[in-house]
C-alpha cells in the first residue's frame, strides 16, 4: 500500500481488528499498528507458562489501590491483543447496566441504552460464532439465540449445578465464543482447558481467526513490533489529530492517517493520549481532566470445594460450563451494591495463578502431592464476578518512570467502591455455601483480584464529564476515536468483550456512514474547538461548556 | 489456518530456549537436566541456588529434582521475557533479578540459624523470621511455591505423576 492510509488504527485486539475489516470491508484503507509480535496460531502452545508470553509485559504499569487491576495478567500484547488469551465468555450487559447513575446514583450512565447495542450483539454473534441456550438464560436481555447450541456438561458441572439447585439458584449453559460444533470453517472445541495458552485449533472465536482474516483479506497492512508513543495535532489545525508516532526497529516514525483510533486496550491507549499532550495543547481527550478517569476492574474470585464424586476437574474448557444470573439486575439487594454472576465448573490445571495448586499454600510438604492428586478428580470450582462502580478517582496516570526506550509507563490507581467490597463478600459467602449444598467435603476461596480492566475514556453525551462522545470520538477533536473496553461509563458484572466488539461494530457503521450521530447533547466538532482547550485561556471548565 | 490442524498432531514449536552453563560448555537442557548436572548458574550464585533449592524441596517436594534453582536462573536470564510467575504477582520483570536475588540471600541467612528447612519454611509463611529483608516473606514464600508448582507439576511429565491427561493441542518442545 502507498499513500496516507483513510484509518491508523493503534492496537490489534478485538476492537482494532474488528473495526480494521469492517472497515477495509468498507472500502477505506487501513493500517494497523501493533504494539507486540506477530502470532500465529500455531504459536499457541499448550502450557500455563507459556501462556504468560501472551501478556503484557513491558512497559510494565506500576498499581496502587487497595484493589489493583492485575495488568500484568488481564492485559495482552502481539496479534489479538488481550482477546489472543481470553476465555471466551460472551454475555450482554443487562439493560439496568447502561443506567446505573440514573437509576442507582452511582457511577456514570452510558450515552445510549441496551436497544442501541442490541443489534451489533445479535450480529457479531451470527459472525463470530457463540454457543449457548438463550432458552435456559432467564435472565438474558432480549437477543438472537445463539447459532450454535451448548458446550456439553462435564462430570464437575452436573455436581456443582445440584448446589445452585438445592439453594433455589437457577443455572444455564455459560455462553460462550467457543464452537461446539463446526462454524464457518472452524473446528469445534475438544474440551481440553488450554484456552487460557489461546485455542491453535480455532474453536475459541479469538482475532486469530474472526476478524483477522477478513481484515487481510481486505487489504489492511498490520505493522508488528510499532510500540505508539503519542498522537500529534495537526500544525494548523489543532482539532485534527494528524498523525501516531511510533518505535519500530528502534527507530521513532510516524504515519498519518484521515481518521485515527486508539483501540489499545483501556491502560495503554490513556498512556499514549496522555503522552500526547505538548507546551501548547491538553492531550486529546483530556479537556476536561477526565482522561483516565473511571478506571474499573471487576472484583472476582473463585471457591474452590472437594467431593467425594469424581468431578474430572481437567475436562472442559477455562471459562466454565455454567452461569448464574439469580439477582443480577437487584443492584440494590440487601448487602452490597451492584450486580454478580457466577461462572461454574471452570476447566482447571494444577499449578498457575488460578490453579488449585496455588490456590491452597498451607498445604506443603509430604501432604501435597497426594492432595493434588484427589483434587484432580474431585475438585468443583467457581468464579464470581461483581460489578465494579466507577469512581473519579481511580485512575490512569503518567509513571515517572520511563522504559528501556524512553517511552512514559503508566501508572493506575484503583480502589474498590465499599459498596461493591460488600456485594462481593456477601456473594463469596453465598458461594460457599453452594458448594457445601452441593456435597463439599472441603470449601476454601482464592484472594480477591481484579478480572478485566475498563474505563478510562469514558464516552458520555456531557462532555465535561466524559472524554468521547456515543461513538467514541474524542469530545476535543474531529477525527481521533477510542474503541474498546476504555470506554465503558459502566462494568456490569458480565466479561466485558462481547460487548466491546458491539461497540466496534457500531463505531463500524457510524464511520462507514451507516447510521448518524445522537443529537443535540452529542455537541458537533465546530462546537468543541481543541483550540479552546489551550492551556491557559481558560480559568474552568465552566467557562466552556454550560453545564 | 484452523482447518489444516489436526487434533493434536500439530509440530512441536517453542521459542523458550533452554541453555545452561555446565562444566564450561553451553548446553541444551531441561531444568532437571541442568540440575542433576551440577549447572553453573549464570545470575544467581551457587550459594543462592542451593538456598533457594533447599527451602524449595520442602515447599513442593520433588522441586529441587525438578529443577527449580536452574529454572528461575534461565528465565531471570531472559530479562523482560521472563515467564516466571512473578509478572502476575507484582514482581515486574525489570525488578525481578533483585527480588529473586534478596529472597535468597534472606534464606541464606535463616538457613544459617535454623538448622531445619522446614522450620524456615514454616517461619516465612508466618512473617516471624526476625532478619528478614525487603518483601515481606510470606509474600516471597507464596511466590516460590507458585515457582515451585510450575517447575513440577507444570509439565506433561507432572501431570502424569498426578494422573492427570496433558492433553496438548500442541506439545511444548521445552517442559513448560
Amino acid at each position: 500500500m502507498t499513500g496516507q492510509p483513510d484509518v491508523v488504527i493503534v492496537g490489534a485486539g478485538a476492537a482494532g481488528l474488528m473495526l480494521a475489516a469492517r472497515l477495509a470491508e468498507g472500502g477505506q484503507s487501513v493500517t494497523v499498528l501493533e504494539a507486540g509480535p506477530e502470532r500465529h496460531l500455531g504459536d499457541l502452545i499448550s502450557s500455563q507458562i507459556w501462556a504468560r508470553k501472551l501478556k503484557w509485559s513491558e512497559p510494565a504499569v506500576s498499581e496502587s489501590g487497595d484493589h489493583k487491576i492485575g495488568h500484568a495478567f488481564n492485559a495482552g500484547s502481539g496479534t489479538g491483543g488481550s482477546a489472543i488469551h481470553h476465555y471466551g465468555v460472551w454475555l450482554r450487559m443487562h439493560e439496568g447496566d447502561f443506567s446505573v447513575n440514573s437509576a442507582h446514583g452511582k457511577g456514570l450512565d452510558w450515552p445510549f441504552a441496551y436497544s442501541d447495542l442490541a443489534s451489533h450483539y445479535d450480529r457479531v454473534q451470527a459472525e463470530v460464532g457463540l454457543s449457548g441456550d438463550s432458552g435456559l438464560e432467564r435472565w438474558r436481555p432480549e437477543g438472537a439465540p445463539y447459532p450454535m447450541p451448548p458446550l456439553p456438561l462435564f462430570a464437575q458441572a452436573r455436581v456443582l449445578a445440584k448446589g445452585f439447585e438445592k439453594t433455589g439458584r437457577h443455572t444455564a449453559p455459560l455462553p460462550l465464543a467457543i464452537n461446539s460444533e463446526p462454524y464457518r470453517g472452524r473446528a469445534s472445541c475438544q474440551y481440553d482447558g488450554w484456552c487460557d495458552a489461546g485455542c491453535p485449533i480455532g474453536a475459541l472465536g479469538n482475532p486469530l481467526v474472526t476478524w483477522l482474516p477478513r481484515a487481510l483479506a481486505a487489504g489492511v497492512r498490520l505493522e508488528h513490533n510499532a510500540r505508539a508513543t503519542r498522537v500529534l495535532r495537526h500544525a494548523d489545525n489543532s482539532s485534527r489529530i494528524e498523525s501516531v508516532e511510533y518505535l519500530q526497529d528502534g527507530q521513532l516514525k510516524t504515519i498519518r492517517g484521515d481518521r485515527i483510533i486508539i483501540a489499545a486496550f483501556a491502560v495503554q491507549s490513556v498512556r499514549i493520549l496522555l503522552s500526547s499532550a505538548t507546551d501548547g495543547h491538553l492531550a486529546p481527550g483530556n479537556h476536561s481532566d477526565q482522561l483516565g478517569r473511571y478506571l474499573m476492574t471487576h472484583p472476582a474470585a473463585t471457591v474452590f470445594g472437594l467431593f467425594e464424586e469424581e468431578t474430572h476437574p481437567h475436562q472442559g474448557v477455562s471459562a466454565g460450563q455454567l452461569l448464574c444470573h439469580d439477582e443480577y439486575d437487584n443492584k440494590n439487594a440487601p448487602g452490597g451494591f451492584g450486580s454478580s454472576q457466577w461462572m461454574i465448573g471452570h476447566a482447571i490445571k494444577p499449578h498457575d495463578l488460578l490453579g488449585y495448586g496455588t490456590s491452597r499454600p498451607d498445604i506443603t510438604g509430604a501432604e501435597l502431592e497426594p492432595w493434588l492428586k484427589r483434587a484432580a478428580r474431585h475438585l468443583g470450582n467457581m468464579t464470581l464476578v461483581c460489578e465494579d462502580i466507577a469512581l473519579p478517582d481511580n485512575r490512569i496516570t503518567l509513571s515517572e518512570r520511563v522504559d528501556a526506550d524512553g517511552i512514559p509507563c503508566a501508572h493506575t490507581h484503583h480502589d474498590l467502591d465499599p459498596g461493591a467490597a460488600a456485594r462481593w463478600s456477601q456473594r463469596m459467602a453465598e458461594g460457599q455455601e453452594i458448594l457445601r449444598a452441593a456435597g463439599a467435603t472441603a470449601v476454601w476461596q482464592g484472594p480477591r483480584i481484579g478480572m478485566h480492566i475498563m474505563g478510562g475514556a469514558v464516552m458520555g453525551n456531557d462532555p465535561a464529564q466524559s472524554v468521547t462522545d456515543a461513538f467514541g470520538r474524542a469530545h476535543d477533536t474531529d477525527n481521533l476515536y477510542i474503541a474498546g473496553p476504555a470506554l465503558f461509563p459502566s462494568s456490569g458484572a458480565v466479561n466485558p468483550t462481547f460487548t466491546l466488539t458491539a461497540m466496534a461494530s457500531r463505531q463500524a457503521d457510524y464511520l462507514l456512514g451507516k447510521s448518524c450521530p445522537p443529537t443535540p447533547l452529542d455537541p458537533t466538532p465546530s462546537a468543541l474547538n481543541p483550540s479552546h482547550f489551550k492551556r491557559g485561556t481558560h480559568d474552568s471548565i465552566g467557562e466552556l461548556f454550560h453545564y | 489456518m484452523p482447518g489444516s490442524l489436526g487434533r493434536r498432531t500439530l509440530l512441536a514449536r517453542s521459542s523458550a530456549a533452554g541453555f545452561f552453563m555446565v562444566a564450561g560448555q553451553w548446553a541444551y537442557l531441561t531444568p532437571r537436566e541442568a540440575q542433576a548436572r551440577q549447572f553453573d548458574p549464570q545470575i544467581l550464585t551457587p550459594d543462592q541456588t542451593e538456598a533457594l533449592s533447599t527451602v524449595g524441596e520442602v515447599l513442593v517436594p520433588g522441586a529441587r529434582s525438578a529443577g527449580f534453582a536452574a529454572y528461575i536462573d534461565l528465565q531471570l536470564q531472559a530479562g523482560k521475557r521472563s515467564l516466571l510467575i512473578g509478572k502476575y504477582l507484582g514482581v515486574d520483570t525489570h525488578t525481578q533479578t533483585a527480588f529473586y536475588r534478596a529472597a535468597a540471600d534472606n534464606l541464606i541467612l535463616a538457613l544459617e540459624q535454623d538448622t531445619a528447612p522446614e522450620d524456615v519454611a514454616e517461619s516465612m509463611a508466618a512473617d516471624t523470621l526476625t532478619d528478614w529483608a525487603g518483601p515481606p516473606a510470606s509474600y516471597v514464600f507464596f511466590v516460590l511455591r507458585a515457582d515451585a508448582l510450575d517447575v513440577t507439576y507444570g509439565t506433561p511429565e507432572g501431570f502424569e505423576q498426578l494422573g492427570i491427561p496433558y492433553m496438548a493441542h500442541i506439545m511444548p518442545e521445552q517442559p513448560w
